[in-house]
């Protein structure tokens, strides 16, 4: 089985968030108000922080562009009463709406804040896309056409790319990406099999050095790092 | 585990079934009961559930879903890149980059994926309107009432035709916001046909300072485009080439190709008093007094020519005036001197140029940062100039020359008495005139010329996607403008600022249901063309710009209605007749995009258009301007890369800070920003959305007594405004750096009340040479609200 | 033994008065519920940042006083201490009360709260390694034993009883350190991961379950015109100041060791911040301070009056204990990269106060007094009034109470 996994090249990245809005659009994201951005209950799937150091004129500003990082350790896995998140075979982190008792447990054990609580429901935009990935879309106990408020929500890696990418036989991490992957006009993502040693992303590891988002936590992230 | 015995008993049950015994009574209800509850049990079981039951492919979810994939291409900014959309059910779902495109090599940047929030907007005009309350004015109801298409398309003809009755066609103005290049061919058409001179884009607020820097060098009035692919060594002079730069797309994609796709990674340097995401992520940043780059170029220059690093080949052969040159950047701008006016040291300075010398090619890439300045045009031909001095003129790796598509020529315009005694009047802009004496479009003049009825007063004006009332420095004087001039049509998607002063308002398609074709500004090198098709049909009555066009032109008649015969009658049928000489309809339409051939280097014999058909370091097109219009004091100075002081509006003792814009990625360039998607995380570096920010060094910030998020008052000699501040190490401590894009009044939901437009309280000055907005040259000073 | 208890009459009218208000109050706490369950809870002030709010707060404050109670009737069923026999009843049914408000208010946090059973479907639907739902078991066993419990005392079964009160009491033991894992197993939050922390919320559970058993029987019995054994008091604020003691050195470790961690940030922010007044104020204040002067006063230490005071300031600065480490706690931004995250993303988090979310926590209160309230009337848990017990030797027991309480 493989292990998907993603390297993002922080060097050819610009910070231009293209892979933020591309997630919103392909995943149907709802975006929020002033007030809930500031209040952090919009939902932000993938999100672009910047992280500063040194004063002027010596000063450096990261921006490191977060998706979920898929841990092989996930800690909200580990807490979650309901299963309702889980870890694919493939190592996706899952999250199943029907399953999900909205205890937010797992947003407090996230150490990347990468999870999203829906605090409101979704209104219908003429773009919200008429077929979801069916994890959500599928009727349940509870029917949920579009996700339904009080569930948390985040990152899958675009699964339903994938998942329909293996079907067509096509090959995971060349023809078929996740959505920021394949927004990125640096090119600077890059998605595959961590455990194929020809894929891209492992060429990618071995030839420079990468890092992952705290590692003390020993979460053994998915989501890797090229530094500059 | 309870589900597995469960199923593990009805598979015996089964067996024991199968075996062919009598089945009990007992047995059969042991069966259904085990059946009954594996079913109910797997409805919940799903242990790691493998990738093959996750997903039921076969079967969407709910009712039909129909897909297409059409082939159009974006125009949220002047970019316009190959796109494709997903349309499902008709509605438009999804926007990626088409990988056909060659210009950005089917990347598109952050702004395409907001087309579908553009087109779904949902404070768009959905039929045209008619002003009732004749009173204008900021903040005035307009008090619109929906007309129908008919009536409002013969009110505007009737206009049109009476004002050429009366012999002054002239007399009409059209305004241009960001368009695309196939209305801009149609609107250029129908003023011709018409009989005005007056078609004023926004260019004048864009780069036209940089246009002029390369004119001079080489005659061409255009940006520069340069072969980033396979340059070594970028200096970005105020030039944010991952932010704004067109064509941003393509930035982008050969910034991630310069850095780490091929063996050699390219060093980029940024000139800029603000830490810009382009100096975030280049390898040196170099903060710069404002206004202050020309001295900066000269002085590379000097360091260059004394240490004998210029290219000496190609200066011999393919350049005029290099004697000159040297002469003057001897004598005048030694690194010492410019470390006093810049703030670089002087041993910086050095370092920079030895660097960009000797590293081949490289790039020097003015930006507006370095030359929306008064005597922009000479800091940017200073800048343009040191690519000829390293030998970066048309190759690989430098300056290039963008070739465009050639579509299909129209037949002439018809023209009549009329229309050709209106095109002699002077522009209401006063470009080519004494004023601006090189300048294509001064679009801030405009306003002044309005309010001022001079050269003439303006009559009736069509605005197409144009909102200067935002973008212009000096707002409180388009307003003004606005509500003085007679008559105003309005022709865009949504009302915006411009559009509150309409008399009467046609809402035309965006870009996502409508039918052009389109290119790229210079940065490509190769020609590409692009098509735009409708991907949904046109929201509510909205129309085509194209047909509105052909529609007002055969109501005008006369010599417009005969200049629009023959070229396809519709916008549809217009895009085909132009691009009818690339590729078969079809492919243009399934492909999207049609590539020229390849960039050919070198074509010194047929690049420069100069007197001297060299490359000139002393500017004969120059030379050749200043004594038409009068103005040729015999100082050769005034046809060469020179640097004066920059020229300041405000005294220093009373507004001692400098008021610096520059523009986010996520600024949505057709003058509206109601996009959520856009909004909300409008500015990556400071982790914050729907807003911006008067941005403060922590050190002067410190001396005013503001704290990070207070809010402070903002004031320069034109006005004052509220913004937050945002304590910042990454700015120059004598500037105040303000986004724009935001500070919306009538604009939608999601943008109004959000931020500031630093455009209240900019002055008015010009580089009066290119007819340029200057942007930075504006004092302020900051206090604690 | 039978008839050593009874229930109160409950047909005065301030009875009556003060059961319409309890039930208005819980109709609008049920109200606020409802509200948030339609419009999802942006009523609340919990956030991506602050994920848990008043409700969670209110849950494991509700469990420490549930537990304290349940092991102070323990020393009278199970260890054979009659000086506070007179009270025992009633605190197991206090328990019993407060373990079901706990329940309910990590109900009325769930974003679907119609999937509470699932937290309930042990070894099925649930995630066994998920603190929660080893937390499901102890909670929901914890309610029934303390109903067993509760029905054998009633039952007036002595054997029994004292078997499921020692099953009880250890029991309740789990849950306080079941409910400390919550936070203390968090590694993601540097303020509350620590082992500490199970051991942490039992000295609290015991300490706040303690001081609102004392708040309750005086008040109980002062309303109810009963008398008040001044011996069992003192005797009872002594063993609330052992475990005021122990809990300050706890608390104290606690913050030691993160304070000694290199990544100290958010436990600095929380000692020194801004809302670090609710720590020292509130919580150290109320919690330590406060109580300790009272109770080891020569002179407020022995009265009643001082010792409910001291009680009283235990069980609020107990809620602020609880309210400090589930919000200000998970306010601080995690360390996502080395410097400084700009922005929302290293904002520290936000909780504003909203009215649907304190209805709602009032609601819970409320309740909670409600069925206190109509269990006296219905369930005989008190002393008879006229039943005056004698005193019973105990060793804490000193001759000047004695003599006190004959005055």
């Amino acid at each position: 089985m493989a292990r998907w996994g993603m390297v993002i090249d922080l060097d050819k990245c610009t910070g231009c968030q293209a892979c933020s809005i591309a997630c919103k659009s392909e995943n149907n994201v709802p975006f929020g108000s002033p007030e809930e951005n500031t209040r952090r209950i919009t939902s932000y799937w993938h999100k672009v922080i910047a992280a500063s150091e040194g004063e002027y004129p010596a000063v450096n500003i990261e921006m490191i562009p977060m998706p979920c990082m898929h841990c092989d350790n996930p800690p909200c896995v580990m807490v979650c009463p309901a299963k309702a998140t889980y870890a694919r075979e493939d190592g996706i982190v899952m999250q199943n709406f029907r399953r999900c008792i909205g205890c937010k447990y797992c947003i407090a054990a996230c150490p990347y804040g990468v999870r999203n609580y829906n605090y409101k429901d979704q209104t219908e935009q003429e773009y919200n896309m008429p077929d979801l990935p069916p994890d959500r879309s599928v009727i349940g106990p509870w029917p949920y056409p579009h996700r339904s408020h009080g569930v948390v929500e985040k990152c899958t890696f675009c699964f339903h790319r994938i998942d329909a990418g293996l079907k067509e036989g096509k090959k995971i991490g060349v023809d078929v990406v996740p959505a920021c992957v394949d927004a990125c006009p640096t090119r600077a993502r890059a998605f595959g099999d961590l455990d194929d040693t020809d894929s891209e992303v492992s060429r990618l590891l071995a030839a420079r050095g990468s890092f992952v988002l705290r590692e003390e936590k020993g979460t053994r992230p998915k989501v890797h790092y090229l530094s500059k | 585990m309870f589900p597995k015995n469960n199923r593990k008993k009805a598979a015996d049950s089964a067996t024991e079934k199968s075996q062919g015994l009598v089945v009990s009574r007992r047995t059969f209800i042991g069966v259904l009961a085990g059946v009954g509850a594996t079913l109910a049990a797997s409805r919940f079981w799903k242990p790691r559930a493998g990738v093959a039951s996750e997903l039921d492919l076969d079967k969407p979810p709910y009712g039909t879903v129909t897909e297409k994939w059409i082939s159009t291409s974006c125009l949220n900014c002047p970019t316009r890149c190959a796109i494709k959309v997903r349309v499902t059910n008709d509605n438009a779902v999804r926007i990626i980059g088409n990988p056909l495109a060659k210009v950005s090599e089917g990347e598109t940047c952050p702004r395409s994926h907001v087309g579908l929030q553009v087109l779904y907007d949902p404070d768009r005009v959905h039929s045209p309107l008619k002003r009732t309350n004749s009173l204008k004015g900021k903040g005035v109801d307009p008090r619109w009432a929906p007309i129908s298409w008919e009536q409002a398309l013969d009110e505007i003809a009737n206009r049109l035709k009476s004002l050429r009755t009366k012999g002054e066609p002239y007399k009409l103005l059209f305004f241009q916001g960001l368009n695309t290049i196939s209305t801009e061919d149609l609107i250029g058409r129908f003023a011709s046909a018409y009989g005005t001179p007056n078609t004023i884009s926004g260019d004048g607020l864009d780069d036209e300072a940089d246009k002029a820097g390369e004119w001079m060098a080489d005659g061409r009035f255009t940006q520069s485009a340069y072969d980033l692919e396979n340059t070594n060594y970028i200096l970005a002079f105020g030039a944010n080439i991952t932010e704004s730069q067109k064509p941003l797309a393509r930035n982008l994609r050969m910034w991630g190709k310069i850095r780490r796709e091929r063996p050699n990674r390219a060093k980029v340097v940024v000139i800029d008093p603000r830490y810009s995401v382009t100096a975030a992520k280049a390898d040196q940043w170099i903060p710069i007094r404002p206004g202050a780059d020309g001295a900066l170029a000269l002085a590379i220059a000097h360091v260059i020519i004394t240490e004998g690093l210029y290219d000496e080949d190609f200066l011999e052969k393919w350049t005029a005036g290099f004697t000159e040159y040297k002469e003057l950047v001897l004598s005048k701008y030694n690194p010492e001197n410019a470390a006093a006016v810049t703030g670089v040291s002087a041993g910086l300075i050095r370092d920079i140029a030895r660097e960009f010398a000797k590293t081949k090619p490289a790039i020097a890439w003015r930006g507006r940062g370095a030359t929306s300045w008064p005597d922009g045009s000479y800091t940017s031909y200073a800048i343009f100039c040191l690519n000829a001095l390293v030998g970066s003129i048309d190759v690989p790796g430098g300056v290039i020359y963008q070739e465009y598509p050639s579509y299909k020529d129209m037949p002439p315009v018809v023209e009549d008495s009329v229309a050709k005694a209106g095109k002699t009047q002077p522009r209401v802009d006063l470009s080519k005139s004494v004023k601006f004496i090189a300048a294509g479009v001064v679009t801030n003049q405009v306003a002044d010329s309005i309010l001022e009825s001079k050269p003439y007063p303006a009559e009736i004006a069509i605005g197409f996607n144009s909102n200067f009332n935002m973008s212009a420095p000096g707002t409180g004087r388009w307003a003004e403008a606005m509500a003085k001039l007679p008559y105003y049509i309005h022709v865009a998607p949504s009302l915006m600022e411009m559009g509150q002063y309409a008399d009467i308002v046609l809402p035309a398609c965006t870009f996502l249901e409508e039918w052009a074709y389109d290119h790229c500004p210079p940065g490509s090198g190769f020609a590409e063309a692009k098509i735009k098709q409708p991907v949904v049909k046109p929201l509510g009555e909205s129309r085509f710009i194209g047909d509105i066009i052909f529609e007002l032109a055969r109501r005008v008649g006369s010599s417009v209605s005969q200049s629009f015969a023959g070229i396809g009658d519709n916008a549809e049928g217009f895009v085909k007749y132009r691009t009818s000489v690339f590729i078969s309809w079809t492919d243009f339409c399934d492909r999207g995009v049609w590539v020229g051939s390849a960039y050919e280097y070198k074509k010194y014999g047929s690049i420069f258009r100069t007197p001297s058909r060299k490359f000139e370091f002393v500017s004969g097109n120059m030379a050749a301007v200043l004594s038409q219009s009068g103005k040729y004091s015999g100082d050769k100075l005034d046809s060469m890369p020179h640097y004066t002081d920059a020229k300041f509006l405000g005294d220093e003792s009373k507004y001692p800070l400098m008021l610096v814009t520059y523009q986010p990625t996520l600024v949505i360039e057709n003058g509206n920003q109601n996009y959520p998607w856009a909004q909300e995380i409008f500015m990556v570096m400071h982790g914050q959305g729907w807003s911006n920010f008067a941005e403060i060094n922590r050190e002067t910030a410190k001396t005013l007594g503001v704290s990070d998020m207070d809010m402070v008052w903002v004031e320069s000699t034109f006005g004052k405004m509220k913004a937050r501040a945002r304590v910042f190490e990454g700015i120059h401590p004598g500037v105040v750096a303000i986004a724009r894009g935001q500070g919306h009044y009538a604009d939608g939901r999601w943008a109004n009340g959000m931020g500031v437009n630093p455009n209240d309280i900019i002055g008015v000055d010009y580089d009066y040479l290119s007819g340029q907005s200057t942007f930075f040259n504006t004092r302020v000073k900051v206090y604690r609200a | 033994m039978a008839a050593d208890f009874v229930a109160i009459e409950g047909r005065s009218r301030n009875y009556y008065l003060a059961v319409v208000i309890l039930a208005a109050l819980v109709f609008f706490g049920f109200f606020c519920f409802g509200w948030s369950y339609f419009e999802g809870h942006q009523v609340f002030g919990s956030s991506n940042v602050i994920p848990w709010g008043m409700p969670i707060v209110l849950a494991i404050y509700l469990i420490g006083l549930s537990a304290g109670s349940l092991i102070l009737s323990s020393l009278t069923y199970v260890f054979g201490r009659m000086e506070y026999k007179s009270i025992a009843r009633m605190a197991v049914y206090l328990a019993i009360v407060l373990i079901f408000g706990a329940m309910i208010s990590i109900a009325v946090d769930l974003g679907r709260p119609e999937k509470f059973w699932r937290l309930f479907m042990f070894f099925y639907l649930n995630n066994m390694t998920s603190m929660f739902a080893i937390n499901g078991i102890l909670y929901g066993g914890y309610f029934v034993i303390s109903l067993v419990y509760f029905g054998f005392i009633l039952a007036g079964q002595q054997t029994a009883t004292k078997i499921m009160g020692t099953v009880a009491v250890l029991w309740a033991v789990l849950v306080h350190m079941g409910t400390g894992a919550i936070f203390g197993f968090v590694a993601a939050r540097d303020a509350w991961f620590s082992p500490i922390k199970p051991f942490e919320f039992l000295a609290a559970a015991l300490t706040s379950g303690m001081a609102l058993l004392i708040v309750v029987t005086v008040l109980v019995l002062k309303l109810t015109g009963r008398d008040i054994k001044k011996d069992m008091i003192n005797s009872l604020g002594r063993m609330l100041a052992i475990f005021i003691i122990v809990l300050a050195l706890l608390i104290f470790i606690d913050k030691l060791t993160h304070v000694y961690e290199p990544a100290r940030e958010a436990t600095i922010y929380m000692l020194f911040g801004p809302s670090s007044w609710i720590f020292w104020i509130l919580q150290v204040g109320l919690v330590v301070v406060v109580p300790l002067v009272i109770l080891f006063h020569p002179r407020w230490g022995k009265s009643i009056g001082g010792i409910v005071l001291a009680s009283l300031s235990v069980v609020v600065g107990v809620f602020f204990e609880r309210y400090y480490l589930v919000i200000p706690g998970a306010a601080y931004p995690m360390p996502l990269y080395p410097g400084h995250i700009e922005g929302v993303y290293g904002a520290v988090g936000l909780f504003p106060i909203q009215w649907a979310e304190m209805g709602l926590s009032l609601g819970i209160f409320t309740l909670l007094g409600l069925m206190f309230m109509v269990g006296l009337k219905y369930l005989e848990t008190l002393s008879p009034k006229e039943l005056v017990e004698q005193p019973v030797n105990s060793p804490v027991e000193s001759p000047a109470t004695a003599a006190q309480q004959s005055s």
